[in-house]
């Protein structure tokens, strides 16, 4: 047996409205995705089954709009918390905590590239690192795509009287490949960089519990530990 | 000449053979297996073609007869029935077209008419005039609806059939389910309506009310959106036994004891959903007015701070343990039931019956949507099925009962321990007025409605109350509206009171039990 710490120190990472924000889109997005893809590959005896277990292609469907209505729905609710956190809270957007990306992302990649290479010393990562920040803008944006694609397809006669009629045959092919990058990228992308880090190997906690060790914070984000310490230095003094 | 040459043949084959003398027995080989592979692929190539002609034996048999009924004019007879019925696929555009080809053949004529007596009515419809009076149905073949009518008799006996195709409607859309309305009665652009004495259901009448024939064969829709539709069964002394006024759809809140559709509806309910609102609102205002852990100012950290305990519960095993706080004494009022047994009966009887309602309305609410065809949901959302009847009214007669106990227990025997409040009061007079109102409700439809005795014997309540009704020789179609409202009040008044007066226990209670069983007895929380 390892030696282990009973209690190790931890921190506040996550707010528990993010926490939630992100069951809801885990929950919506397998959800989708699954009636989704079953719906596309319809003409499958596998998909039949598995559409006939969710109660037909009809509750499919219904299931899939239910679901896109609930993740956007938890996009508003994250947009109305930006507005509480500037306007209420008196909270900054930019700085280093910001999810915004900045000049210091670029310079982190190649640092991060020269460290694999063993040519230099790992990143100072700050509250969020490059990569977390690809996942989140590329969640994000891709969510807005697929909505409107999504709406395109689901009142396609409205739409038809915008746009030309051919754009939602276009969306239809957007709607679906868009959903393939979207899967791979979180299967394979947001899945490997997270919970197949060697330090945390068979999850990441964090965003469920919304709490990280001392250790793995001076490792991790070590720019933001720097400030908090600077903080509570001051704090002290 | 001739004979030498018939030697030299012979020598010469030989010859040849023995000159590719090393190949020979190679070659027959080849030959052979020449040969032999051609008659395999012949063979598969044969077998194949069956494959991808008709891939399964019912469609070989298909393909079978399609050859003999294309055989069979070739027999001289005189006219089969295949000759004109070509039996075209109505599921493609050309098949319907055929289809409807064959029909509008008689009936675009100005002369098909039909007799009663001495009165005629027409029965023409050209192509022209369905697709402008029903332009959704351009490409549907006659026979998809009338499906019974293409045959000797020409005469149907089913009827069109709608619902082959469209779902029923809910609560929502004609503020009831209609389940006893046909569908033409309301779809249909005529002003006449039947009560048909054989299933029992509101029909579209081929007479008006004089008697003379009317034309239906325009098939001309009605604005069902247009209230105007809906009085030409809801009018005084109408003849199908429908309520004398348009009754506004029943809202979300009726849904504690009705299925209901999940829209506002009337006004009234929609006040009354708002003060809900407002009192839940000030409800949890008031919770968080008391310090969460040690944080006294800050509403900011005090909603974090106990939204971060629930989730730290939710996430742990003590949610096990409020799962069975919640099924013990929430459900079966275990705490209730440990105080005093005729208090958990009296309690119970109330609360336990409007728990039921509102589970079986929301079950039912959500199973429409997902099986709206469903036998099981067909029955749940009719009025007059004997299940969904007999439910209904048992539960409510428990409210009742208990409603009778409790009010026999605070004024009659009045034992020490009870402490009569006036919110207790009001609380008891108005479930009380609620469930009696629909009693009256339920007895005046049936009344109205004229439901036969083996039906409405099931709602044995609200058979009563109209067997009593019907002694009063009122218009019973006329009062049933301001029931139906007087009802509707009460509720949205029960509903908007709900936060404010004595039932904020229903939320409360609960509340206390798991802050209780999460944080030991003492927690500021409790109210």
């Amino acid at each position: 047996m390892e030696t282990r710490i009973n209690s190790p120190q931890t921190f506040q990472r996550f707010h528990i409205l993010h926490r939630i924000l992100h069951m809801v889109i885990i929950f919506n997005f397998t959800f989708l995705a699954i009636s989704g893809f079953l719906l596309h590959f319809s003409g499958f005896g596998w998909a039949r089954f598995l559409i006939a277990l969710m109660g037909g292609a009809g509750a499919a469907g219904w299931l899939h709009r239910f679901c896109a209505v609930f993740l956007y729905f938890g996009i508003l609710v994250h947009v109305f918390w930006l507005i509480y956190y500037k306007m209420v809270l008196k909270q900054n957007f930019c700085g280093p905590d910001s999810i915004l990306p900045g000049k210091k992302d670029v310079k982190d990649l190649f640092q991060n590239l020269r460290y694999v290479f063993n040519k230099g010393t790992p990143p100072l990562f700050d509250r969020f690192s490059y990569l977390q920040k690809l996942d989140y803008w590329g969640e994000l944006l891709g969510m807005q795509s697929m909505g409107i694609t999504g709406l395109i397809l689901c009142f396609p006669e409205f739409f038809a009287g915008i746009i030309p009629g051919f754009f939602i045959n276009i969306a239809g092919y957007f709607h679906f490949y868009e959903a393939v990058l979207a899967v791979m990228y979180i299967g394979v992308v947001h899945m490997s960089d997270t919970h197949l880090a060697p330090d945390v190997f068979p999850m990441e906690k964090a965003i469920f519990t919304g709490k990280i060790e001392k250790q793995r914070f001076m490792e991790d984000h070590p720019g933001e530990w720097k400030r908090q310490q600077m903080i509570n230095d001051q704090k002290l003094l | 000449m001739e004979k030498a040459t018939d030697d030299q043949r012979p020598k010469a084959f030989i010859n040849k053979i023995k000159i590719s003398n090393g190949n020979a027995l190679m070659n027959l080989k080849t030959i052979l297996s020449i040969i032999v592979g051609c008659a395999l692929m012949i063979f598969m190539a044969a077998f194949n073609s069956t494959q991808a002609f008709a891939s399964k034996l019912a469609d070989l048999k298909a393909a079978k007869t399609i050859e003999e009924q294309v055989q069979k004019p070739l027999v001289q007879e005189p006219l089969l029935c295949l000759d004109c019925h070509r039996m075209p696929n109505i599921n493609t555009n050309e098949g319907v077209i055929a289809s409807q080809a064959f029909c509008y053949d008689c009936h675009k004529k100005e002369d098909i008419i039909k007799r009663n007596g001495v009165t005629a009515a027409s029965l023409q419809i050209t192509m022209d005039t369905f697709n402008d009076n029903q332009p959704d149905h351009r490409f549907i073949a006659c026979i998809n609806c009338h499906t019974d009518i293409a045959r000797s008799p020409h005469k149907t006996q089913t009827g069109v059939t709608c619902t082959k195709c469209h779902t029923q409607h809910s609560e929502g859309p004609a503020n009831d389910p209609h389940l006893r309305v046909s569908c033409q009665a309301c779809h249909f652009q005529s002003k006449f309506v039947k009560l048909d004495p054989k299933d029992f259901k509101v029909k579209l009448a081929h007479n008006d009310y004089d008697g003379v024939p009317i034309i239906l064969s325009k098939h001309i829709l009605s604005d069902v959106e247009d209230e105007e539709t809906c009085r030409k069964c809801h009018f005084k002394n109408n003849p199908v036994g429908a309520p004398a006024a348009v009754l506004p759809s029943k809202s979300i809140l009726c849904m504690m004891c009705h299925n209901s559709p999940l829209a506002v509806g009337h006004p009234v309910f929609g006040l009354a959903g708002l003060i809900f609102m407002v009192g839940i609102f000030f409800m949890i205002a008031f919770w968080f007015k008391g310090s969460v852990k040690g944080e006294e100012k800050s509403l900011h950290r005090k909603i974090s701070l106990s939204s971060e305990s629930i989730w730290n519960t939710i996430f742990s095993k003590q949610v096990f343990s409020l799962i069975k706080i919640f099924i013990l004494d929430i459900v079966f009022q275990r705490r209730i039931l440990k105080e005093s047994v005729s208090r958990w009966s009296m309690h119970s009887l109330i609360f336990t019956a409007i728990l039921l309602r509102f589970g079986l309305s929301l079950f039912t609410a959500i199973g429409f949507y997902f099986n709206p065809e469903g036998n099981m949901l067909t029955a749940l959302i009719d009025k007059n099925h004997w299940f969904t009847a007999f439910a209904n009214d048992i539960l409510g007669l428990f409210i009742l009962l208990g409603i009778i106990w409790a009010i026999v227990k605070r004024f009659v025997i009045k034992p020490d321990h009870v402490v009569s409040e006036y919110q207790d009061n009001i609380t008891l007079i108005l479930i009380g007025t609620l469930v009696l109102l629909g009693f009256f409700l339920e007895g005046a439809r049936i009344l109205v409605t004229g439901i036969p005795f083996d039906m409405a014997v099931y709602s044995f309540v609200g058979y009563l109350v109209s067997k009593v009704f019907s002694i009063f020789s009122i218009d019973w179609g006329q009062v049933y509206p301001f029931m139906w409202y007087a009802h509707g009040v009460v509720a949205a008044v029960f509903i908007a009171w709900l936060p404010f007066g004595k039932m904020r226990h229903m939320f409360n209670t609960p509340l206390t039990y798991f802050i209780e069983a999460v944080d030991g007895v003492k927690n500021e929380k409790r109210v």
